[in-house]
C-alpha cells in the first residue's frame, strides 16, 4: 500500500460565477459560517470536518467559467423535511421529494451557480452498529 | 437551519473496483465500505510534502495536471483513473 500520509480532506472546490451571490448563498441562506481568515476574492466556509472552498473568476481570471458539481456535495442536518422547509421558505427550489433510501434521508437542491447539494441524514446504523 | 459537516463528497466512477483500488492503493486511503464520490471540481488532500506526494502518485501512473505555489500553499493537481481532479495540498502560510 501506498504511504503518502494523506492527513484529512482538507477543501472540496466549489466553481461560482458570482462571487457575492455565492457567498450570500452560503453564508446566509444556508448558515455556513465563513472562515473570517479568507476573502475577498478566496473564500472559504467552514463544516467542521472540511472547508468548502469558492472558486470564482475573482480567483481564477476572467475567462473561468463554473462548471458546477453534478454529484452532490451532502450536508448533514438533524432532520431532512425541516431543513428542507426553511430552504424553501427562503426560496429554494427542490425539483424532487425527499428520498428515503432504506439507510438516510436525502433532499437534492442546487446552489445558484447549480452545484448539486443534498440535505442528507443517515438514520440507519453502520454495519458495525455506530450511527452517525 | 443548523448544518453539523459534510456527510460525503461524490466522486463518479464508471468501474468501481478501479477507483476501490486506486484510493486504496495508490493514495493509501482506508476504505469503509461506502461509496466514493468523484467530481472534476478539485477535492485537496492534506499531505506533509506535496512535490514528494506528487512523484509518488505519478510513480503510480497518475496523470499530473500541473504543480502551483499559490503564494499561500503548494498544489498539486492530478486526475485518478476516472479523470476526477485532485489536490495534494498543504498550507505553509499562517492563517490570519
Amino acid at each position: 500500500l501506498a504511504d503518502l500520509g494523506v492527513e484529512r480532506a482538507d477543501f472540496i472546490s466549489v466553481p461560482v460565477q458570482d462571487l457575492s451571490r455565492a457567498v450570500d448563498f452560503y453564508g446566509k441562506t444556508l448558515g455556513l459560517p465563513q472562515n473570517p481568515n479568507t476573502g475577498p476574492r478566496w473564500v472559504e466556509f467552514e463544516l467542521g470536518n472540511v472547508s468548502l472552498a469558492l472558486v470564482s473568476p475573482e480567483v481564477m481570471g476572467p475567462e473561468f467559467e463554473a462548471r458546477g458539481h453534478q454529484m452532490p456535495i451532502a450536508f448533514r442536518v438533524s432532520d431532512v423535511d425541516e431543513a428542507r422547509q426553511k430552504l424553501e421558505a427562503e426560496g429554494v427550489e427542490f425539483p424532487d421529494g425527499t428520498i428515503d433510501s432504506g439507510v438516510c434521508h436525502l433532499a437534492t437542491f442546487s446552489d445558484p451557480d447549480g452545484n448539486t447539494l443534498q440535505l442528507h441524514r443517515r438514520y440507519a446504523p453502520f454495519a458495525d452498529g455506530s450511527k452517525p | 437551519m443548523q448544518v453539523e459537516q459534510v456527510d460525503f463528497v461524490s466522486v463518479p466512477t464508471r468501474d468501481s473496483a478501479r477507483a476501490v483500488a486506486w484510493y486504496r492503493d495508490v493514495l493509501g486511503l482506508p476504505v469503509q465500505g461506502e461509496k466514493f464520490v468523484p467530481n472534476e471540481n478539485g477535492i485537496a488532500l492534506r499531505f506533509a510534502d506535496v512535490e514528494a506526494a506528487v512523484e509518488e502518485v505519478r510513480g503510480q501512473g497518475a496523470e499530473l495536471m500541473g504543480i502551483q505555489d499559490s503564494g499561500v500553499c503548494h498544489m498539486g493537481f492530478v486526475k485518478d483513473p476516472d479523470g476526477n481532479v485532485l489536490i495534494l495540498h498543504r498550507r505553509y502560510k499562517p492563517r490570519g
